[in-house]
């Protein structure tokens, strides 16, 4: 055990936190571990990992936490990191509908997976101060053919000083030898490009300026409004939800010249994302039309691609906007 | 994880047979490692969450030839328990592990244990308590099994349920106790969190410490000493077996503090009856179960800093109570708050707080106790919940008003954030006119007629947007193709599953019809209920006469198994419903364990592939065919594959279901996550299954069995291996070396299609 194993930088509780977010299915949860068992059976740091859940399923938002303290330090808490040193963002999209970079601290480190800049996620974050650190996560993986998360491992180890590079490549190679020994080697690189292909900007705090105490959230209903028995008195609320953040990348293009209107795409599609409308046709019958996809629901899974019978629909790689400028929203009866 | 370090502990050296490793583990982890390392007999075990994974965990280890526990997938938790039962009154060393509804499916059986004395180890992984349904750690099971006359071990932390594993397995078996022993840890908390561990790295240490199954008591094995185990006896006897009960109960905290002694000998690690921090000197303290302790802790070492007198009592065991243990504990504490992860509804504070208060009333202490609810539900406890805790206590001590018991950690709630409606409920009109069944008065045939998939693009789908199944989810498109045969309301029953908890996860409901939730061991009766006042309710004219509902039931391959009595209960009594069941071959809202649903060799969380396993252990289940022998008038069979015969019999299903009595359907539908398969090929995948006559559309009309789609007929039949290919978890069975599994899987399949063919031709079959 590496007897100097020493943290630089701790909570009052002599802990250094990291929080991963992401989706169920980019493999942050793996990643989260492979930290931890790093930092605490190759490196001698005493450390915790866990993960929080939505509803477990793949798409959905979770959270992986790492929690590291000196060898001699006990940990004893057992809570979600709510204040963390570090942030890595695996899905971007999650800005959308999550507030990733809560409770980060004012000399925080945001990791985000994204072809954009620092400045370009400051904006969209609204983060005050710290550091932002944009890694193209993807791309590499694209071009290695490995995931996303041995890329991001690459610069949470750039990041975070007292992992030594060495000691999570030993672990990667591990991990990989076992099962898939042809993965080794493009693991490795992938982890490499992620360390070294870092875009890193740093922002001090201006005079008067102050990052905003930490609130925890509450539940929207309390025990005072709350409907009697856990019911939900509003079935169908679902509609208000955002999936697209579920998108790993594609979604279904639609190009109404050449749809035949036969339904296939509707049947099979588990989101209920196509939208029709009764129109007359050109001999004066009324028939049903597909008037487009919202893609608020699409969670990009492509069955409607692999059931059209014409060139209607289509895999497409999404592009930043794209959605939301080719949206056809579901028509829903509101009250 | 490769193991490096070594990590001497207590008296012994690095060459010892004691040595022990330093891994990076989590609660469950550690339960199996330890049950696993003691080499069980055997496990009987249904899954649940969060329990589950320590049943995974063996069988990985089993597949990976670590182990020689016979892993025993059962029906539901009350089988678990009944296999454990037997399995203890044969002589050999028994485990199991569950959590919430599991562990209080399986109580009825488990006082059975204790009153005939036949030891056994469960782990509880505790969770709360439905309804509404919640998944996350607190206490609320774990308090039902307080009456059980089990003994209850507290593990606070991975590293204590590796330990207590060990000592109550030595508890159980001791010839003063000879009782079964619980040992719990906080789910998710400790089940699901991983940190720094010790474990002995040599079996040898555990077989050391443990020793054989102790010989000469109670073993329905023994031909040559006859026994009858479980007589019936009522009063005067019973009250006598109940006070032996009760004294070995007692002498389990003696042998307990022996045991955890000898243990941390060789161990190095040191378990009383409480575990106490900073108690010497408190004037204040906090009494929490597990986990929760542990953060207590961190907030006394600051209120130390700040000068004030502050403690945590834990205890590690709660059956029997450690009275005594903790009279002295308190004596001069000032004020105590005894923190609950449940509640006794009604009780003015929940068990613990009375069991204290008690012993605190005996020994005469001063010590004020004020008692709340925190946590339930699986609400995370913070540090500055910990210090809140304290505060109250100080507030007692600077003579202010605190409230004796309360709830802690609620949320009022804004007048502004009432829930509000968001859309219309369906009329009538968007849902009918679109399908039609008529009867042929000569022949009583049914004819459908059912339009183009884009003319019912119109009907109004009953489960909105927004639901957070993963991509590709074959349960969303299944069950909508089959709403589409059936006209005007409807009321649903969805049994736990994946379509449940994806569709209503609070405050959302993708529902827009009325929809009701139950447990999936009881849904069928539960639906049976509503129709039957539905029609009573009519009868008696609270309902008007045109109103009319079809009530359908929706679950999983896993409802089915679990359900199945409820299902076959009311299939006999034949109510005029549906129960329209999806199979994805699994138990996917759990993390992909094996259903009785599941095809032979396949790979899932409990049937894992490895040097000495080969995905699971025997055939699938055909649940079609049990329901037709329940004589209900229509079974059908259909996949989504093939829109217009499963919405044709989806409308045959509701005209039976008004006309005749129940009927039942099952639909295949695509799991891509634990099949293994891409997101886009949920449908192509399906198809397969039904060309390769795996999986054969029929319909059985009054005993009469009609297929409905024969693939030889059309020429489209593929090999078995043609459908296996298209997924992950059955690639395996197209290696060389799992042939002979391979071609015993084809002929079951060829066997039960020969069968249904035979039942085709022949309508007396």
């Amino acid at each position: 055990m590496a007897a100097n194993a020493k943290l630089t930088k701790t909570n009052d509780l002599g802990f250094f936190e990291i929080r991963l977010e992401s989706i169920g299915g980019l493999g942050a949860n793996l990643a989260g571990k492979m930290l931890a068992e790093a930092g605490v059976i190759r490196l001698g740091f005493n450390g915790s990992n866990f993960s929080a859940y939505g509803s477990e399923k793949k798409g959905s938002p979770v959270k992986s936490y790492v929690r590291f303290a000196n060898p001699e330090t006990s940990i004893r808490d057992s809570s979600p990191i709510e204040e963390p040193h570090v942030v890595a963002v695996f899905h971007e999209a999650l800005f959308r509908t999550q507030n990733c970079s809560s409770g980060l601290k004012e000399d925080g480190v945001l990791i985000v997976n994204t072809k954009r800049t620092p400045d370009e996620i400051r904006e969209q974050t609204g983060l005050q101060s710290g550091t932002i650190v944009c890694v193209d996560a993807l791309g590499i993986s694209v071009d290695e053919k490995t995931r996303i998360n041995t890329a991001m491992l690459g610069t949470l180890c750039r990041i975070v000083d007292f992992l030594d590079p060495d000691a999570i490549r030993s672990m990667i190679s591990d991990t990989f030898i076992k099962k898939y020994p042809a993965l080794v080697e493009s693991n490795i690189r992938t982890f490499d490009r992620g360390f070294e292909e870092v875009n890193v900007k740093t922002y001090e705090l201006t005079d008067g300026q102050h990052v905003a105490p930490f609130v925890r959230p509450e539940p929207a209903l309390g025990y005072l409004t709350q409907p009697m028995g856990g019911t939900v008195v509003n079935p169908g609320n679902s509609i208000l939800k955002d999936l697209s953040a579920s998108r790993q990348g594609f979604l279904p293009s639609f190009e109404r010249d050449v749809c035949i209107h036969c339904a296939a795409c509707d049947q099979v599609c588990p989101d209920y994302c196509f939208v029709w409308q009764p129109q007359t046709d050109a001999k004066g019958r009324q028939f049903q039309f597909l008037q487009g996809i919202d893609y608020q629901y699409c969670k990009g899974c492509l069955k409607c691609v692999e059931a059209c019978p014409t060139d209607a629909l289509k895999s497409l790689r999404e592009d930043d906007g794209y959605a939301d400028g080719h949206k056809v929203a579901q028509i829903f009866h509101l009250v | 994880m490769a193991l490096q370090e070594h990590e001497v502990t207590g008296k012994h050296n690095e060459t010892d047979l004691y040595a022990q490793e330093v891994d990076f583990r989590s609660g469950n982890e550690m339960a199996a490692k330890a049950a696993a390392q003691i080499n069980y007999h055997i496990m009987g075990y249904f899954p649940i969450t969060p329990s589950t994974e320590i049943a995974e965990y063996l069988d990985e280890m089993k597949a990976a030839g670590e182990h020689d526990i016979v892993l025993i997938p059962a029906d539901g938790e009350h089988g678990s328990a009944g296999i454990c039962y037997g399995a203890a009154t044969a002589g050999g060393r028994v485990f199991n592990a569950t959590s919430s509804q599991g562990f209080l499916y399986m109580i009825e059986q488990l006082p059975v244990q204790s009153g005939t004395r036949f030891p056994m180890v469960l782990n509880l992984v505790t969770r709360s308590v439905s309804g509404p349904l919640d998944i996350r750690g607190d206490h609320s099971d774990l308090y039902y099994g307080l009456n059980i006359g089990w003994p209850i071990l507290m593990a606070k932390d991975p590293q204590a349920v590796y330990d207590m594993n060990m000592i109550a397995l030595r508890l159980a078996e001791h010839h003063d106790v000879r009782l079964p022993v619980i040992v719990a840890q906080d789910g998710f908390f400790t089940s699901h969190q991983k940190r720094r561990v010790n474990f002995f790295s040599d079996r040898k240490a555990v077989e050391s410490f443990v020793g054989e199954t102790p010989k000469g008591y109670t073993d329905s094995l023994d031909m040559e000493h006859p026994k009858t185990i479980g007589p019936y006896m009522n009063d005067p006897d019973y009250i006598n077996n109940k006070l032996q009960q009760s004294e070995a109960m007692y002498r389990a905290e003696e042998v307990y503090l022996q045991l955890a002694k000898e243990y941390a000998e060789i161990s190095g690690r040191e378990y009383g009856l409480l575990d106490l921090y900073q108690m010497e000197d408190a004037e204040v303290a906090v009494f929490l179960l597990n986990s929760a302790s542990e953060t207590a802790k961190d907030v006394v070492d600051k209120l130390r800093k700040q000068g004030i007198k502050a403690g945590v009592v834990a205890p590690l065991m709660i059956r029997p109570f450690p009275k005594k243990a903790l009279q002295e504990a308190l004596q001069n504490v000032k004020v105590l708050l005894v923190g609950e992860r449940a509640d006794s509804y009604g009780g003015h504070g929940a068990n613990m707080t009375h069991e204290v208060k008690s012993a605190l009333q005996e020994s005469k202490a001063a010590t004020k106790v004020l008692s709340r609810i925190y946590g339930v539900g699986g609400k995370d406890f913070y540090a500055d919940d910990a210090e809140h805790f304290f505060s109250l206590c100080l507030d007692v001590v600077a003579g202010k008003e605190v409230k004796a018991f309360d709830y802690f950690g609620q949320t009022e709630g804004k007048a502004e954030m009432l829930p509000q409606p968001v859309i219309k409920p369906l009329s009538k009109e968007e849902t009918t006119g679109f399908v039609s069944v008529e009867q042929d008065e000569a022949t009583g045939k049914l004819k459908v007629k059912v339009p183009p998939l884009r003319a019912l693009t119109a009907k109004a789908k009953r489960i909105a947007p927004g639901h957070g199944a993963c991509p590709g989810c074959g349960i969303f498109p299944g069950v909508e193709t089959f709403m589409k045969g059936i006209e005007g309301d409807v009321v649903v029953l969805y049994q736990t599953g994946c379509a449940m908890v994806t569709t209503t996860g609070y405050p959302y409901s993708a529902h827009k019809v009325m929809y009701i939730h139950n447990l999936f061991q009881n849904g069928a009766a539960t639906l049976s209920g509503a129709l039957e006042m539905f029609l009573e309710r009519k009868r008696r004219g609270e309902i008007a006469i045109g109103d009319d509902i079809t009530f359908i039931m929706v679950t999983g391959d896993g409802g089915m198994d679990i359900g199945m009595g409820s299902a076959i209960g009311t299939a006999l009594r034949n109510h005029k419903m549906i129960i329209l069941e999806y199979d994805n071959e699994g138990y996917m809202n759990t993390g992909s364990q094996l259903s009785y649903s599941t095809p032979l060799g396949h790979m899932t969380s409990t049937s894992n592939i490895g040097k000495s396993q080969h995905g699971k252990l025997f055939h699938h289940k055909d649940t079609a065919q049990i329901m037709a022998a329940t004589n209900i008038p229509y079974v059908f069979t259909s996949t989504e594959a093939f829109p217009q015969d499963l919405i044709k019999k989806a409308a045959k299903a509701q005209w039976y279901a008004k006309h005749d009595g129940m009927a039942y359907g099952k639909i295949l539908i695509a799991c891509p996550l634990n099949w293994k398969s891409p997101d886009h090929l949920g449908h192509e995948i399906v198809q397969a299954a039904v060309d390769s006559c795996f999986y054969p559309l029929y319909e059985v009309e009054h005993g009469v069995t009609t297929i409905t789609y024969n693939p030889e007929d059309k020429n489209k039949r593929v090999a078995v291996g043609d459908w296996l290919k298209m997924m992950g978890k059955t690639k395996h069975l197209l290696k060389a070396e799992n042939a002979d599994l391979l071609k015993e899987f084809e002929h079951e399949v060829d066997r039960r299609w020969m069968r249904l063919k035979a039942r085709h031709e022949n309508e007396y079959l």
